[in-house]
């Protein structure tokens, strides 16, 4: 894989992870109502706005680099999600929760590694 | 617990089998698996090349798999928000790794790719991955 490659691949994880952090801090703050609810439209379209640009970004590497070589940063964006919903939403994982974490990835590195 | 925003009482989905948040997950996995084999096909139609439009991505928009691909990723976009408003994101995003198993099997039936030894030891992996996950989500809920 090229630098540019990698630096696309880097940007668009980064920006899977920031999306799918105001997406649910946006569905969060509907849900709760009251004072914190106004926001929520606003969150959501940072969310989607973040969400367009890791897909223009994940298209740019698809058609840079095999989709079965993506298929391992597939594989880990979980974990980051993970630690990044553990950092920013205070979400806590029990022991079976991150077995699957840990099994699906596992699974999708042996899926792509085929 | 799941979030910083005080609640006073846990979210509940509307009653019915189309409303349950699982149901809309697995929605959200198969029409993703739809769209990522419609969008591998819209990137092999469009012509490569290495002009600033390929590299971001906007050359695969001149083909129609594409924005059929497009369509179906927001399609599941919906059933994505909808579980959100459930679900913790760590384990629902989690759970969307069951697009691994579909993408897989769609290729064999629409692409006739074979299925390996390894890649199907992948999707049992994930399979029993997801178990720990519905497992881990129903622990959540009970303490909730």
């Amino acid at each position: 894989m090229s630098l540019l490659a990698w630096l696309l691949v880097i940007a668009s994880q980064l920006a899977l992870v920031a999306g799918q952090i105001f997406l649910k801090r946006a569905m969060s703050r509907r849900e709760h109502g009251g004072e914190k609810a106004r926001g929520w439209i606003g969150m959501l379209v940072i969310g989607i706005a973040t969400m367009t640009v890791w897909f223009l970004l994940w298209l740019g590497v698809m058609h840079q680099v095999e989709l079965s070589k993506l298929m391992p940063f597939e594989g880990i964006s979980p974990v980051l999600i993970v630690l990044g919903a553990a950092a920013f939403l205070h979400e806590r994982l029990n022991w079976r929760g991150w077995a699957g974490v840990g099994l699906t990835c596992l699974g999708v590195l042996l899926v792509s590694a085929s | 617990m799941h979030d910083q925003l005080p609640s006073a009482s846990p979210p509940k989905p509307a009653p019915g089998l189309f409303w349950n948040p699982y149901l809309q997950i697995f929605l959200t996995v198969l029409l993703t698996a739809a769209a990522q084999i419609l969008l591998k096909v819209g990137a092999d139609a469009s012509a490569s090349n290495d002009s600033l439009w390929s590299w971001l991505g906007l050359a695969e928009l001149g083909s129609g798999w594409t924005w059929l691909g497009i369509l179906a990723f927001l399609a599941s976009f919906g059933g994505w928000l909808y579980a959100l408003r459930f679900l913790p994101l760590g384990l629902a995003f989690a759970l969307t790794n069951g697009v691994h198993i579909f993408v897989p099997i769609g290729s064999w039936l629409f692409l006739g790719e074979h299925i390996g030894l390894l890649r199907a030891g992948g999707i049992l992996l994930i399979i029993a991955g997801i178990l720990f996950l519905a497992q881990s989500v129903a622990e959540v809920e009970e303490k909730v």
